[in-house]
C-alpha cells in the first residue's frame, strides 16, 4: 500500500502521522499550474476550486504510484464534506485504481474506527494513540512558529530569508521521531528566526491585516498567490482565521470546542445559525479582529463557494457597522498574481490613508 | 397588515400551504409578480454577482414586494425537513442575507426557523412567532396549520397523478399527456418553474409534444430507495439534491423515460456535485442525459436549439429501436 494525502499549507503533519505508523508514503508535490490544469480537466466545471486542486493533486500522486489517499471529510452542508465520494467516482470513471479513505469528524465512531483500522497496520492501538498525540503536538508547535513568521516577516529587512528559514524549519519538523523531539525543533526554529535582521516599528505604526474565508484557499499558498508573503513583503502583519491546530481543536476535540465558541458568538448579530463551512466563523473573526485593533480584513473564497457567498453578502454591512475596510477576493483557476497584487496594493493604500487620517 | 410572499425558491413547492395558512389566519397576502425583466434587473443589481440566479430573483422579488406596499415579507429560514439533512447553505442564511445586504430591509422581514421531521412543515412549534406578530391564539394557529397541511397534501397528491406544479398553480389546461416522448425534467422547483429564467422550457417541450415528468411526481418511497442505494451511509447534505438524485436514478433506470434534462443554475453548488454522478451513470443505463445551464441572460435561441436537438435525437433513437423490434 502506497499512501498519499492532500496538500494544504504544509505536508509535514499528514506525513509525520503516516510515517510514524510506518507507511510507505508518496509526498504530494505543492500544487502548481500543472496540478490545477489536471484538476480542471477532470473535475466538474462548477465544482468549487479546492475540489479541482485536490483532484489535480490526487491525479499527480496516482501517477507517482500512490494507491491510497487519506483525507478528511465533513458533515455539510458545505460541499467539502462530499469531495471524497465525488473524487472516487471520477477516479473510478477514469479507470484509475485509487482508494480514498475519508475521515469524517468522529460524530459516528464506527466508520471512524473502521477507517483507522485500514491505516493502522501492525501498530498496537496504544502506539496509534501515541502517534496521534505526537501529530497533535506537532500541529500546535508548527502553528506557533508560523504565526510568529506571519507577524515578524513584515518587519524583516529581507523577507525572502524568513521564507527560506521556514522551509528549513519544516524540513527539521519532518525529521522528528517522537513527541519529545518537537520542543527541541521549536527552540531551534525560534533561534533561527531570531538570527535574522528585523526593523520593528513602534506598535502604533504597524499595519495588521486579518485573512478570513474558506479554509483551503486561506491556508494553501499556491492557490492564493502566497498572499501572506505578499502582505508581509508589503510591510503588513498578517493573521489568518485558519491554522491547522485551531481547526483540529475546534472541530475534532470536543472538549476544546468551547475555547472557540466566543468567535462564533461574535457573529450572532449577522448570522443567526451555523450555515456550514466557516461562514459564521469568518464573520466572527472580522468582529474579533476589529476588537483587537486590526486595520483591515481580506476575505478569500473559492468562486461559487456556498457558505462564503452568504458571508460575502454580509460584508458590506459588517464593514460599515464596524468601520473596518474589507477586501473580498474570489479565487479560481484564473487568479493571476498581478491582478491580485494590484488589488491588494490599492487596498493597503486605502488602509494607510485611513490610518493617517485617524492619527491626524 | 399585508404579508408579501416572493414567487420564487420554494414558493413552487409550498405555496398552497402558505396560501391556506395565511387565509385561515385572515392575513392579507401579496404575491410578487411572475418573474420578469424588471424584477430580474433589480435582483441582479442588488445581489452579489457570483450568487446563483434563483437567489437574485428572490432578492428582486423581495424588493418589488416592498415597493408594492407589503408591510412584511415572509422569508422563512428552512433549515431541515428531514432529520440530519439540511437545505443549501444559501437557504440557511437567506433571512440574514435579505436583512443585512439590502438597505432598509432589517425590520421588514418576517422570518422563523423551520426545522421539521418531514416535508409536511405543519408542526406548530416552529410557528410560535405568529402568535405575537399576528395576535392569534394557539388554537387558531394550530387549526390553520392543520388545514394548510391538508391543502398541501392534496397538492402533492395531484403531483403524483402526473401534473406538474405549474399546471396546478396556474391556469394551464390540465390535459392527460399524449406525447410520443417522455422526458424527465430534473431540477429544483425554482429553476424548472421560473418561466422567465428558463425561457419557458416546459412550455416548449409540451409544444414539441413531449410528456414531462418531474421529481414531485415520483413517490417519496421510490426516491428514498434510490438514495439509500446510492449512499447507504453518507448521503448528500442537501434535501432537494437528494430528492433530485433519487428521482434522477429513477429516471435513468425507468423504461418509460426516454431522456433526462438536468436544469441547473449557473454556479449552483449542490448541482455541481449531483450532476457528475448522474452524468457518469447515464452511460451505464443507456439513457441520454443533458445538462441545461440557466442564468440571468435573456437570449433564448441557444436554449431552444439545444432542446430541439435533444428531442430530435431521442425521437430518432426511438424510431430506430422500434424498427429493430419489427425485424
Amino acid at each position: 500500500m502506497k499512501v498519499s494525502f492532500p496538500y494544504m499549507d504544509t505536508p509535514v503533519l499528514y506525513y509525520k502521522l503516516l510515517d510514524l505508523l510506518g507507511h510507505d508514503i508518496i509526498i504530494p508535490p505543492r500544487p502548481t499550474q500543472h496540478t490545477i490544469n489536471l484538476g480542471v480537466k477532470y473535475a466538474p466545471e462548477f465544482a468549487c476550486f479546492p475540489l479541482k486542486v485536490l483532484m489535480g493533486t490526487y491525479l499527480e500522486v496516482q501517477e507517482m504510484g500512490a494507491d491510497t489517499i487519506v483525507t478528511s471529510g465533513g458533515h455539510g452542508p458545505c460541499r467539502a464534506g462530499y469531495y471524497g465520494k465525488l473524487h472516487q467516482k471520477i477516479l473510478d470513471n477514469a479507470g484509475l485504481d485509487v482508494d480514498i479513505i475519508v475521515f469524517d469528524a468522529p460524530k459516528d465512531w464506527r466508520p471512524f474506527l473502521r477507517n483507522l483500522k485500514k491505516i493502522k497496520l501492525n501498530n498496537s492501538w496504544f502506539r496509534v494513540l501515541g502517534v496521534i498525540r505526537t501529530a497533535y503536538a506537532l500541529a500546535h508547535s508548527m502553528d506557533r512558529i508560523e504565526k510568529l513568521i506571519h507577524k515578524n516577516r513584515a518587519h524583516a529587512l529581507e523577507p525572502r530569508k524568513v521564507s527560506d528559514a521556514w522551509e528549513e524549519i519544516q524540513q527539521k519538523y519532518m525529521e522528528i521521531e517522537d513527541r519529545k523531539d518537537i520542543a527541541g525543533v521549536e527552540k531551534w526554529a525560534r533561534k533561527r528566526l531570531a538570527g535574522l535582521e528585523y526593523n520593528f516599528p513602534t506598535p502604533d505604526k504597524r499595519i495588521k491585516i486579518g485573512i478570513i474565508g474558506e479554509i483551503y484557499v486561506v491556508m494553501e499558498g499556491s492557490t492564493n498567490n502566497d498572499i501572506e508573503e505578499m502582505l508581509n513583503e508589503l510591510g503588513c502583519e498578517v493573521e489568518r482565521s485558519h491554522y491547522i491546530s485551531e481547526y483540529i481543536d475546534s472541530h475534532l476535540v470536543p472538549w476544546k470546542w468551547k475555547d472557540y465558541q466566543h468567535i462564533l458568538d461574535k457573529a450572532d448579530d449577522y448570522l443567526e445559525i451555523m450555515i456550514g463551512g466557516h461562514a459564521k466563523r469568518s464573520i466572527g473573526h472580522i468582529v474579533d479582529y476589529k476588537e483587537r485593533g486590526f486595520d483591515g480584513v481580506i476575505h478569500l473564497k473559492p468562486f461559487g463557494c456556498l457558505p462564503e457567498l452568504v458571508s460575502q453578502s454580509l460584508l458590506d454591512r459588517v464593514s460599515d457597522d464596524l468601520d473596518i475596510p474589507i477586501l473580498s477576493l474570489s479565487i479560481d483557476e484564473q487568479m493571476a498574481k498581478a491582478n491580485m497584487l494590484t488589488r491588494v496594493e490599492a487596498f493597503l493604500d486605502l488602509i494607510k490613508q485611513k490610518k493617517e487620517e485617524e492619527i491626524a | 397588515m399585508k404579508i408579501g410572499i416572493p414567487r420564487s425558491l420554494l414558493f413552487f413547492y409550498y405555496y398552497p400551504f402558505w396560501e391556506e395558512l395565511f387565509q385561515e389566519l385572515r392575513i392579507e397576502v401579496l404575491i410578487s409578480d411572475k418573474n420578469n425583466e424588471r424584477i430580474m434587473n433589480k435582483g441582479v443589481k442588488y445581489s452579489i454577482s457570483e450568487i446563483c440566479v434563483p437567489m437574485k430573483v428572490y432578492v428582486g422579488q423581495v424588493l418589488d414586494l416592498v415597493e408594492q406596499g407589503a408591510d412584511l415579507v415572509y422569508v422563512p429560514r428552512i433549515v431541515n425537513i428531514r432529520k440530519g439533512v439540511t437545505l443549501c447553505p444559501k437557504f440557511l442564511g437567506l433571512p440574514d442575507m435579505i436583512k443585512y445586504s439590502l438597505e432598509g430591509m432589517e425590520n421588514k422581514v418576517l422570518t422563523h426557523k423551520i426545522e421539521q421531521k418531514s416535508d409536511d412543515i405543519s408542526d406548530w412549534k416552529d410557528y410560535q412567532i405568529f402568535l405575537e406578530v399576528f395576535d392569534v391564539s394557539k388554537k387558531e394557529l394550530k387549526s390553520a396549520l392543520n388545514k394548510a397541511s391538508q391543502k398541501w397534501q392534496e397538492y402533492r397528491a395531484m403531483h403524483r397523478k402526473g401534473f406538474a406544479s405549474d399546471q396546478l398553480l396556474e391556469d394551464i389546461k390540465r390535459t392527460p399527456d399524449t406525447g410520443d416522448l417522455t422526458i424527465g425534467v430534473l431540477g429544483y422547483v425554482y429553476n424548472v418553474y421560473d418561466k422567465f429564467v428558463n425561457m419557458d422550457l416546459l412550455g416548449k417541450l409540451r409544444e414539441m409534444n413531449v410528456n414531462i415528468v418531474t421529481f414531485e411526481m415520483i413517490d417519496d418511497e421510490e426516491i428514498q430507495q434510490e438514495v439509500d442505494q446510492f449512499a447507504p451511509r453518507k448521503k448528500m447534505f442537501w434535501e432537494f439534491s437528494n430528492k433530485l438524485l433519487g428521482a434522477g436514478y429513477h429516471f435513468l433506470k425507468s423504461d418509460e423515460i426516454d431522456g433526462v434534462i438536468h436544469v441547473t443554475a449557473f454556479g449552483c453548488g449542490p448541482d455541481s456535485i449531483l450532476g457528475p454522478f448522474l452524468d457518469i451513470d447515464s452511460d451505464k443505463y443507456n439513457t441520454p442525459f443533458m445538462t441545461l445551464r440557466i442564468d440571468e441572460q435573456t437570449g433564448e435561441s441557444h436554449l431552444l436549439t439545444r432542446v430541439e436537438a435533444f428531442v430530435d435525437l431521442l425521437r430518432l433513437q426511438k424510431t430506430k429501436e422500434a424498427r429493430k423490434c419489427e425485424k
